[in-house]
C-alpha cells in the first residue's frame, strides 16, 4: 500500500526546496483567523487566495492552501467556545460542551482541549490516509443512497440526547429542523416552501441559520448578566490552563481515535464531510461515555469528539479529492482549481504517475498539524481575552460581527434577513424551553436524509429487497443497531447497579 | 510638545479634502471616454470551483491583457444561476459588469421553471466557447458494454435499469428524445435524480446507477472508471470511443446540445454603449485567439474556441426553442 520509493522522492522534494517550507505558518495564521470569523468559511478564506497561489509553484501553492485549510479547520472552533457561534458548520458540536467550559470559568482548558483534538485529529487523518489512500478510493464512489440514508439517520440519533428534559420537545425541535432542511428545491426538481422567495430555492442558508439559532438566541438571554465569565476570579487568561487542557484531551485517545475514524470516513464521502462528522463523534462519544449524562453541561469529552472528527474530516476529503480527482465539498474543489491552474488535473492518472507529490503532500501536512499546535496556543492565549470584555460591550459586537459575516457568505441580504428570523426564532424556542441544538442539527440534516431517501426509493423502485443489494448499507446499519443495543445494556446495568446502591442507602434527590 | 487637532484644523482638513475631490471629478468624466478606465467585474453566477468559475479565473489574465483593466471575479450562486442572472441584470449596462455563465441551459431554465422575469433577449452572448454535450455511460465494471445493450434492456423492460439524471437537464431532454426513436415508453422508466453534475457522475462511476446522462466534459476525470456509451452529437468528442447519437438514432436523430458556457453582456448595452461593445468583443475575440491562451485553457480541460456573437446567440436561441416544446420535460420528475 505504502509505495517506498515515492517516499524518498517525497523526502527529496520537501527537502530539496525551502519554498515548500515559508507558507506553512502564514497559510495557518490566514486560516485561523478567517475560521474564527464567522461566517466566513473554509472554502471562502481558501477561494481568496487562490488567485496569489498562481504565481508560486505548485507543490508551494498547495501547501499554502492545505495551511490555511488545516487553520481554518481548528479556527472555527474558537468563537464556538467562547461564544457559543459555530464558525462554520463542522463545528455545531463543539459548542455543546465548550460554551458551557466557557460560561464556567473553564475557557482556558476548553480551548486546550479543542487544539490538542483538532492537531491529532489531523495528524491521525493523514497517518490513515497515508496508509489508505487506495482503499478509501474504491470504496467512496461505491457510496449510494441507502448508505447515506442511514448514516444521516444516524445523525438523527443525537436528537435523542440533545433533548433535554423533555424528550418530545427535543424530537419536536428536532423535527422543526428536518422540516425547515427541506425547505427548497428538491432533488427531483419540485419546489417545496419558499413562499415565492428565489434565495430559498437552495434551502434556507444553513450558516446565519444557524449562528442566529445557537448564538442569537443565547446572547439575547445574556442581557443581565455583565461578563460571560460571571466568577471574576475565573476570568483570568491562563497558559497553564490551556496547556492542562492539551494535556487532558491527549488522556482519552479512544474518543480522539473514534472521532478520527468516524471523521476520515464521513468526510470522504463527497457531499457530507465535517459538518456531519462532528455531529456523529459527538453523538457516539456521549452515548459510550459513563457520563453522558453530563454532556451539554461542560464536559470536556464532548469538545475532544467534536473537534477530533471535524479536523480529521479534511484527510478524507483529501483522499477523495486526491485519489479521484472528484471534490468532496468547498475546500477541496478550491484545492482542485489549484491543480488545474497550475495545469495539473486530479484524479487517477495523477495519483499514478505522482505519488512522490502526493507524499509530499501528506508528509507536509504533518508538519502543519505540528505547527497549528504551536501557532495555535498563541491564537487562543490571545483569543482568551474575550472573556475579559464586559458583555455591554462584547453582545453588540458580536452581532454586529454575525451580521457582516452572515452577509459576507454570498454577499445579499439574505444572510442578515436569516440571521435576524432565527435570533427571534432562537430566542422564543429557549424562552419556551426547546432545545435549539435539536433544530441546527435537524437543519443540518433534513436535506441529506430527504435526497437520498427520494433517491433509495427511485433506484429500487420501492422494493424493500434493494437492500439485500447493498452489504455496505446493511453494514452501516449492523454497526448502529449493535452501537446502540451495547450502550443501552450498559446503561441499563449500571442504572441496576445505583438501584442496588440506592436500597442500602437512600440517594439524595436530584 | 503636544500637537492636538483643533476643531479648526479638522474643518479644515475636511473642506480641503472637498475641494479636491471636486477638482479631481471632472477628469475621472473625461477618462470615462476611453473604455475602460476601471476594474470590471465578471459575474459568475456559481459558486467557486464549477467550470464557468474555472473558465473566468483562467481567461480572465488574457482578457486583462487585452483590456489593460483588472478583472475581478464575483461568484453569485444559487438557485440554478437564477440568483446571479438576477443579480447581473441589475447592474448598469456600461460594460464594466460582464457575464460568465453556462447561458444554455440555464437562462431558458430560469426562465421556463423559475419563473424568471428575464427574457433571453435581455442578454447577448459575445462568445459561448464551451459547448458540452450529453454523454450517456455506465462503471467501468458494469455488464452493459454498448448502448445496443441499453436500448435492448430498455426495450424488454424499461424499469429494468436506473438512470442517474440531473431533473430538468438537456441530458433528461436526450433521454426522452432517444427513448421516444425507440419506442421506449417514457412512463416508469427509472430515473434517479441527482442535483449536479458532479454527484450524478460519481454515482455512475461507482456503479450506484445502472446508467448515467450527463455533461459528457466533466466525465474526463472520471474517464479510467467509466465505459462511455452516446455521445449525444454528430460528432466524436473527447476521445470517448462510444457511439454518437446519430448512429444509435439514425441521421436525423432529434437531440439537444448540453450546456453552452461563456461570455455575456446586457443585451442593452448594445444600443447605450455601442462603442464599449466593440472593444470588448474585440479583446474577447483577440483573447480567445491569443495562443498562449488556448495552450493555457487547453490544459485545464477549457474551451477557448471562438464562435463569435452571431453564432453564439443563434444557438442559444436555438436550444431555448426546443427547451420551450419539452417543457413538461423540465418541470419536476
Amino acid at each position: 500500500m505504502i509505495d517506498f520509493n515515492s517516499v524518498g522522492g517525497a523526502f527529496s522534494l520537501l527537502t530539496s526546496d525551502w519554498s515548500a517550507w515559508i507558507y506553512l505558518i502564514p497559510g495557518l495564521i490566514i486560516g485561523l483567523f478567517f475560521g474564527a470569523m464567522p461566517g466566513i468559511s473554509i472554502t471562502m478564506a481558501m477561494a481568496i487566495f487562490l488567485p496569489m497561489t498562481l504565481y508560486m509553484d505548485f507543490l508551494p501553492a498547495i501547501i499554502f492552501l492545505t495551511s490555511i485549510y488545516t487553520g481554518a479547520g481548528f479556527g472555527g472552533s474558537v468563537p464556538a467556545v467562547l461564544m457559543n457561534i459555530p464558525g462554520t458548520s463542522s463545528a455545531v458540536a463543539t459548542t455543546f460542551d465548550g460554551y458551557p467550559m466557557a460560561r464556567s470559568g473553564q475557557h482556558n482548558k476548553a480551548l486546550g482541549i479543542a487544539l490538542a483534538s483538532s492537531v491529532i485529529g489531523t495528524l491521525s487523518s493523514y497517518i490513515l490516509l497515508f496508509v489508505l489512500i487506495a482503499p478509501i478510493s474504491r470504496v467512496v464512489l461505491k457510496m449510494g443512497p441507502l448508505e447515506l440514508f442511514f448514516v444521516a439517520a444516524w445523525g438523527l440519533m443525537l436528537l435523542g440526547s440533545l433533548a433535554g428534559r423533555s424528550l418530545a420537545r427535543g424530537l419536536l425541535a428536532g423535527v422543526f429542523g428536518v422540516l425547515l432542511g427541506t425547505v427548497g428545491m428538491n432533488t427531483a426538481g419540485f419546489i417545496r416552501g419558499t413562499m415565492g422567495v428565489p434565495w430559498l430555492l437552495d434551502g434556507i442558508p444553513t450558516i446565519p441559520a444557524m449562528m442566529g439559532l445557537l448564538a442569537a438566541s443565547q446572547l439575547l438571554g445574556l442581557i443581565n448578566t455583565t461578563y460571560l465569565v460571571e466568577d471574576e476570579a475565573s476570568r483570568k487568561i491562563s497558559f497553564r490552563q490551556i496547556v492542562s487542557g492539551l494535556r487532558q484531551a491527549i488522556s482519552y485517545p479512544a474518543i480522539i481515535l473514534r472521532g478520527a475514524v468516524i471523521g476520515i470516513l464521513v468526510g470522504a464521502i463527497p457531499g457530507v464531510g465535517s459538518s456531519i462528522s462532528n455531529l456523529l463523534s459527538y453523538s457516539e462519544t456521549k452515548r459510550n461515555a459513563p457520563d453522558g449524562d453530563t454532556f451539554g453541561q461542560g464536559n470536556p469529552k464532548g469538545v475532544i469528539a467534536a473537534e477530533a472528527a471535524n479536523s480529521s474530516s479534511e484527510g478524507g476529503a483529501m483522499a477523495t479529492m486526491l485519489a479521484l480527482g472528484i471534490p468532496g465539498g468547498g475546500a477541496t474543489a478550491i484545492l482542485l482549481a489549484a491543480f488545474a491552474m497550475h495545469n495539473i488535473v486530479g484524479g487517477p492518472s495523477f495519483i499514478g504517475h505522482n505519488k512522490d507529490i502526493v507524499y509530499a503532500i501528506i508528509f507536509s501536512n504533518f508538519a502543519q498539524a505540528v505547527l497549528l499546535l504551536m501557532v495555535g496556543l498563541g491564537f487562543v492565549y490571545i483569543a482568551g481575552y474575550v472573556v475579559r470584555v464586559p458583555l455591554r460591550y462584547l453582545i453588540p459586537t458580536i452581532l454586529v460581527v454575525s451580521t457582516f459575516g452572515s452577509y459576507a457568505i454570498d454577499g445579499t441580504s439574505s444572510g442578515p434577513i436569516t440571521l435576524f428570523v432565527f435570533s427571534l426564532l432562537g430566542w422564543a424556542m429557549v424562552r419556551y424551553g426547546y432545545p435549539v441544538a435539536a433544530t441546527v442539527v435537524g437543519l443540518l440534516l433534513g436535506g441529506l436524509l430527504e435526497s437520498n431517501l427520494l433517491r433509495t426509493y427511485q433506484v429500487s423502485g420501492g422494493d424493500p429487497a434493494y437492500a439485500l443489494e447493498r452489504p455496505g448499507a446493511l453494514l452501516i446499519l449492523a454497526i448502529m443497531v449493535v452501537s446502540v443495543t451495547i450502550t443501552a445494556v450498559s446503561k441499563a446495568r449500571r442504572r441496576a447497579g445505583d438501584a442496588a446502591v440506592g436500597q442500602q442507602k437512600p440517594a439524595p434527590k436530584a | 510638545m503636544k500637537k492636538a487637532i483643533t476643531r479648526r484644523r479638522m474643518l479644515q482638513l475636511t473642506s480641503g479634502g472637498v475641494a479636491a475631490a471636486t477638482l479631481g471629478t471632472p477628469s475621472i468624466l473625461r477618462a470615462q471616454e476611453s473604455y475602460p478606465d476601471r476594474p470590471i467585474n465578471i459575474v459568475v453566477p456559481f459558486d467557486t470551483g464549477g467550470y464557468n468559475d474555472r473558465l473566468a479565473r483562467a481567461f480572465a489574465p488574457f482578457l486583462q491583457e487585452k483590456l489593460g483593466q483588472p478583472l475581478t471575479v464575483i461568484n453569485r450562486g444559487g438557485a440554478g444561476a437564477m440568483l446571479g442572472h438576477t443579480y447581473f441584470l441589475q447592474q448598469p449596462d456600461d460594460g464594466y459588469t460582464i457575464l460568465c455563465t453556462s447561458a444554455a441551459p440555464y437562462i431558458p431554465l430560469n426562465i421556463l421553471t423559475q419563473d424568471a422575469t428575464f427574457t433571453v433577449e435581455d442578454f447577448h452572448m459575445i462568445n459561448l466557447p464551451s459547448r458540452d454535450y450529453t454523454l450517456m455511460a455506465t462503471s467501468a465494471g458494469s455488464d452493459l458494454t454498448s448502448a445496443d445493450d441499453v436500448i435492448a434492456r430498455l426495450k424488454e423492460d424499461n424499469s429494468s435499469l436506473s438512470i442517474g439524471i440531473q431533473p430538468a437537464s438537456a441530458d433528461l431532454v436526450n433521454l426522452m428524445l432517444l427513448c421516444d426513436a425507440n419506442d421506449i415508453s417514457r412512463e416508469g422508466l427509472r430515473l434517479v435524480t441527482y442535483d449536479g453534475g458532479g454527484p450524478t457522475r460519481n454515482a455512475t462511476a461507482g456503479g450506484v446507477v445502472d446508467i448515467g446522462l450527463v455533461g459528457g466534459e466533466g466525465f474526463l476525470p472520471l474517464a479510467e472508471q467509466i465505459t462511455p456509451l452516446i455521445v449525444f452529437d454528430t460528432r466524436q468528442r473527447d476521445g470517448w470511443d462510444a457511439a454518437l447519437i446519430t448512429d444509435v438514432a439514425g441521421e436525423d436523430a432529434e437531440f439537444v446540445v448540453g450546456s453552452q458556457r461563456g461570455w455575456g453582456v446586457h443585451a442593452s448595452m448594445l444600443e447605450n454603449h455601442p462603442d464599449r461593445y466593440e472593444i470588448l468583443a474585440a479583446a474577447v475575440e483577440e483573447a480567445s485567439k491569443n495562443p498562449a491562451a488556448i495552450e493555457a485553457l487547453k490544459n485545464q480541460q477549457l474551451a477557448t474556441d471562438w464562435y463569435g456573437p452571431e453564432e453564439s446567440n443563434k444557438s442559444l436561441a436555438a436550444t431555448a426553442r426546443v427547451m420551450q416544446q419539452h417543457v413538461d420535460l423540465l418541470q419536476g420528475t
